[in-house]
Parts: C-alpha cells; sequence; structure tokens
C-alpha cells in the first residue's frame, strides 16, 4: 500500500494540472490588462520551422512548416512539406478556411481545422475578453481569456521570459499547452504543443527563419494561389 | 488514398540512371548504367513556393553502390536519414535531440516503392509505365519524365534530369508539383566508382 501513495499522488497532481488551475489576483489586478504577457507576433510575418511530430507517444518523423501570419486581419497562410520538399498539406484562413493542398494523411477538415486554430492560438493574442489577470501557483503572470463559446485560454509568462499558452475547454479540461522559448529576439524559436484529443499528439517546433512581411499579406497570398 | 511519393529515392533514382547517360537514346542510357558501381555527391537541394519568399535550401550527402544500396541524406536546416541495404528501407529523422527511424506512412511508402526504384536501376528507365520519358539533347542532355495518367495527380507534374554532355556528370533535377511549386536539386562532387563503404548504407 506504502508503494502505491506516491503513484495515487502523481496521477492526483497531473490530473489537477489538466484542470483550469486558480489564478491569485489582487482586487486591482484582476483586470489589468497592461500586467497581461503578449508574446504574439505584432506584425505580419513568415516564420519557417522544423517540426518534430509525435502522435500518440510515437516519433511521427520531421517535417517543415512553412506560416505568414497577419495579426492585424487574423489571417493564417501556412504549409506543410517533407524534408525532400514535398508540399502535404496548404491552407489558409482570413474570415474563412481554404484548403490549397492536403494529401493523406493530411486530407481531413478536422485536421485542417485543428491545424489553423493552433497556429492562431500559438501567433495571435486571444481572442476573448479578459476575465482575470494575477500569478499563478508557481508565482508566473497570467492571464485569462473567456471566449464566446466559454473555453478559456491562459497566456502565462515567467521570470525567464519564457511564455505557456494554455486552452481550456467548456468544461475546464486543458486541450492544448503550448510552451514558447525565446532566443535571438524571436518568440517562436521553439514552439512545443501538446495536444490533448482523442489521439495525443505533440509536435516541437525550431525556428529555422523568420522575416517580416510588407504589404497586404490576405490580398499578396490569395492572389499567389489562383 | 494518395500514396506520399517519397522525392528522395526518386532523386537517387533520376541520379543513377542519368549519370552514364553519353547517348541520345535510352538504350544506350541503359548499356552504360551497368557501369555504375558507385556514386557520391553532395547535393543543394533548394524548395521554391509562393508562400516562401526565397527558395528554402537544404543541403545533403549522397551515396550509392550496386546492385541496391543507398543513403540519401540531409545534413541542414533538418537531419534525415533514408537507408537501403540489402532489401531493407529505413528512414531516420532528428527527434528530441537523436536520430529516431521513422514509422509513419511515408518510410512505409519508401519501401512499397522499393521495387520501382529495383526497376530503374536495372536500366528500365523508359519502360516504367508510370512514367513517359523523353531524352533531348542541347547543350546539355535533358531527361524529362511526366506522370502518365492519373498516377501522381495534384502530386507530380514533371522531373527533369540535367547531365553534363561533357563529363556526363548529373548537373541538376527539378521537380515540378505545380506552376507555383518546384523543387531543384544540384549535385557537386560527383564521384562515380570511387570506394564506399558498405558501412555508410547501414550506420546513421
Amino acid at each position: 500500500m506504502k508503494k502505491l501513495i506516491p503513484l495515487l499522488l502523481a496521477a492526483l497532481l497531473t490530473v489537477s494540472c489538466l484542470r483550469l488551475p486558480e489564478i491569485i489576483s489582487s482586487s486591482q489586478s484582476a483586470k489589468n490588462t497592461a500586467v497581461c504577457p503578449a508574446p504574439f507576433t505584432k506584425e505580419k510575418y513568415r516564420f519557417v520551422h522544423a517540426i518534430e511530430a509525435s502522435i500518440a507517444g510515437e516519433a511521427g518523423g520531421a517535417l517543415i512548416g512553412v506560416t505568414i501570419v497577419d495579426p492585424t486581419l487574423r489571417f493564417v497562410s501556412c504549409a506543410i512539406m517533407t524534408v525532400e520538399g514535398l508540399v502535404l498539406f496548404q491552407a489558409e484562413s482570413g474570415k474563412s478556411l481554404r484548403v490549397i493542398k492536403a494529401l493523406h494523411p493530411f486530407d481531413s477538415e478536422e485536421f485542417a481545422v485543428n491545424l489553423i486554430a493552433d497556429i492562431k492560438l500559438i501567433f495571435f493574442a486571444p481572442a476573448g475578453e479578459l476575465e482575470k489577470a494575477g500569478k499563478t501557483e508557481a508565482g508566473a503572470t497570467v492571464c485569462r481569456y473567456r471566449q464566446q463559446d466559454g473555453r478559456r485560454v491562459d497566456v502565462i509568462s515567467d521570470s525567464r521570459g519564457n511564455s505557456e499558452i494554455n486552452l481550456y475547454s467548456s468544461w475546464k479540461n486543458l486541450k492544448r499547452r503550448i510552451l514558447l522559448t525565446p532566443s535571438g529576439g524571436s518568440s517562436y524559436q521553439r514552439i512545443e504543443l501538446q495536444a490533448r484529443e482523442t489521439v495525443n499528439y505533440s509536435l516541437i517546433m525550431t525556428l529555422i527563419e523568420a522575416q517580416p512581411i510588407e504589404g497586404d499579406t490576405a490580398q499578396d497570398e490569395s492572389k499567389s494561389q489562383e | 488514398m494518395k500514396k506520399i511519393f517519397p522525392f528522395g529515392l526518386l532523386l537517387i533514382l533520376m541520379l543513377l540512371m542519368s549519370s552514364p547517360a553519353a547517348a541520345d537514346d535510352f538504350a544506350r542510357l541503359r548499356d552504360e548504367s551497368a557501369n555504375i558501381k558507385t556514386i557520391r555527391a553532395r547535393f543543394i537541394q533548394k524548395k521554391f513556393m509562393k508562400i516562401l519568399s526565397r527558395p528554402l535550401v537544404s543541403d545533403g550527402k549522397f551515396y550509392y553502390a550496386a546492385p541496391a544500396s543507398f543513403r540519401w541524406e540531409y545534413v541542414a536546416p533538418v537531419k534525415s536519414i533514408a537507408l537501403a541495404y540489402k532489401g531493407e528501407v529505413k528512414k531516420y529523422s532528428q527527434s528530441g535531440g537523436k536520430m529516431v527511424e521513422d514509422q509513419t506512412g511515408g518510410a512505409r511508402a519508401m519501401k512499397i516503392v522499393l521495387n520501382d526504384v529495383l526497376a530503374w536501376m536495372s536500366g528500365h528507365f523508359d519502360q516504367n509505365p508510370a512514367f513517359a520519358a523523353t531524352l533531348r539533347e542541347g547543350t546539355y542532355t535533358e531527361i524529362t519524365l511526366k506522370p502518365v495518367g492519373d498516377n501522381f495527380a495534384g502530386l507530380l507534374e514533371k522531373i527533369e534530369i540535367i547531365v553534363a554532355r561533357k563529363d556526363r556528370t548529373i548537373k541538376s533535377i527539378k521537380i515540378t508539383e505545380n506552376k507555383n511549386d518546384y523543387t531543384l536539386i544540384e549535385f557537386k562532387d560527383v564521384e562515380v566508382n570511387q570506394p564506399v563503404s558498405d558501412s555508410v548504407f547501414q550506420v546513421i
């Protein structure tokens, strides 16, 4: 029985980490947006990342991801390709989602919707209203945004400059955990995403290059694919 | 279900089959391919896409030993290795700081395509019903492969291989996916029939 206690404690801790945590805040800080972490890109950018994918705990091979983000329009254009250069998936999303190319196993609508949602979660400030600001139990700064559908997004920043973005379902269960480890002036030097779905998956994205973009991204990208 | 065709294999096949090209017909190409025992080379791969403002550049190394051993290795920016040795094909990718065998569909597809690889390596370059092959002599020898039917619809439009007429070394391979996207591979330091250790095809 003694041997079981640490295991039970570990299990309880794991479960508690997967639920929407309490935010410690004073009445003054609770709605103060000025204190909120904002690791998100503020201008149009093109990112190229090496992607290490893992599905249900098994290594899923190396890929390369190209992402164009325009935070003003909340526009995303993205492509996933093999190391050999074969484009497996390409899509863009502004007001609506447009899949340009999708090969198996990237050809389901669910994949496209989730991928774009993940990209927006990583690169754009949460769309919902600030629900609460304060500190985590560990002392990091956190702001919680409530979205229209009842989901919450916590944006957390620790004293070392690392950021964490956590998405919780309307049932307060953790759905996404994104860790941003900045380096060389970019918040997106290393992105680690853990997704809790029917089949869990994780991505480790390492920056190959980042480049600011001038001009009307959404228009340019739509034209380029015609 | 569309099969994900491993471009690495395709490139290797192209290199094997076109390096010995000293004539303007495929029969002679086939005959001369029998002289190739080993190849080793470096390559620079440039991926062109509209979504990229400038090409994405990768570099790597390639080794081949007759009859069916090869190594196609990307060194940067993403490490990846495909090995074929004694009928077994494996693909490795970097994961968690170490090279891990890729067990996904891409690696399995490589094994499926191995039969095609072997057919092409034996010189049947223009006899694969999946591709229509043409050869044109100019400043360079240019071989063009176009998929027949809808085998590669939406995946591959054509493959163009450029071979130097003077020394018969491969210059480049261009793989066109569609009007917006193509991959250009340029070979450097190509060495034919130089010693290549068996361990190159077994050890990552």
